[in-house]
């Protein structure tokens, strides 16, 4: 219970951070707060391979590529708000969405589960059992995040790429190029044997 | 014993807030943050109806935490594509200001 409270007040205040503060360096640290205390969490709800892929990959590698975008850009603070009636009404909609899903929890009449029956069951949310569900009922969906993560990644590759895409023209040109180029030397190496001065005359010339 | 409810009832503040976030920032680095709030929120939502379900039996209770796991990839995805864009876009612009982008909607 401690637990929950603390870790819970820690994301609150993070998410909040996220939202108000005016710095995006500011802000993604503050959502990296949010992440590890989820990441809490998760240990709570005998999910611990799920928290230690949470700090890996979220805290870790996700949120650090956030940082070094907002660096390389040095993106600065926004220096013009949204309209402030929008902005009044944007609020007053998540506090009546934060309220009703609250109220919707609340309702719930469901029971918390016996600990000592979901700890066996879930075994600690060990990485074999979840394993054994992503390798068997999830496999499509396991493929298709795999294609997706592939997508994923060209995407990023040809987006962030200078210069002009690489296609057809492109190596076309270079190989003329190359064929050019590789032409002009057969033609040096041609005039030099037919009509140049000889290699041991251009060596005496030189001396 | 902390209740299931008081799990759910966190993640839903915390979707609430990622969605006025998502409605009030301008920067498009700090409306992707507000994404990723929200989409840890519902990762809670999930993980916490896994253990509420784990007394159904192992699938049952594992097939949550499977789904956080695909959610986990798929942001990864939308971050590396999402970033990528907005480098390429501030190259062109020098900004990341959204009202600035409004030709690129259909």
């Amino acid at each position: 219970m401690v637990t929950f409270v603390i870790m819970a007040v820690f994301s609150v205040v993070g998410a909040l951070g996220v939202i108000l503060l005016r710095q995006p360096i500011h802000a993604a640290l503050s959502l990296v707060g949010t992440l590890l205390s989820v990441a809490v969490l998760f240990v709570t709800l005998q999910a611990h391979f799920l928290a230690a892929i949470q700090v890996i990959v979220y805290a870790g590698a996700i949120m650090v590529l956030f940082l070094f975008v907002i660096m390389l850009l040095n993106i600065e603070e926004q220096r013009r708000p949204v309209m402030p009636a929008l902005r009044w009404a944007a609020y007053a909609l998540g506090l009546v969405a934060a309220a009703g899903l609250i109220a919707g929890a609340l309702l719930d009449p469901r029971q918390a589960p016996d600990a000592a029956v979901v700890r066996e069951t879930l075994q600690g949310g060990n990485a074999e059992l979840i394993a054994e569900v992503l390798f068997g009922e999830f496999m499509l969906a396991f493929q298709l995040v795999s294609v997706l993560l592939l997508t994923g990644l060209v995407g990023a590759v040809a987006l962030v790429q200078r210069g002009p895409p690489p296609g057809g023209a492109t190596r076309a040109d270079a190989t003329r190029a190359d064929a050019t180029r590789a032409d002009a030397a057969r033609a040096d190496a041609a005039g030099q044997r037919s009509g140049g001065r000889p290699p041991d005359a251009l060596e005496a010339g030189g001396r | 014993m902390v209740p299931t409810e008081a799990y759910v009832a966190l993640s839903g503040v915390m979707f609430s807030i990622g969605a006025v976030g998502v409605l009030t920032r301008r920067s498009a680095i700090m409306i992707f943050l507000s994404v990723e709030l929200m989409l840890n929120s519902a990762n809670l939502a999930l993980v916490t109806y896994a253990y509420q379900w784990a007394e159904a039996g192992m699938l049952a209770g594992i097939s949550g935490q499977t789904a956080v796991f695909i959610i986990l990839s798929v942001a990864a995805a939308e971050v590396a594509v999402g970033l990528g864009i907005l480098v390429a876009i501030f190259r062109n612009r020098a900004s990341t200001d959204v009202d600035a982008l409004a030709e690129v909607r259909l």
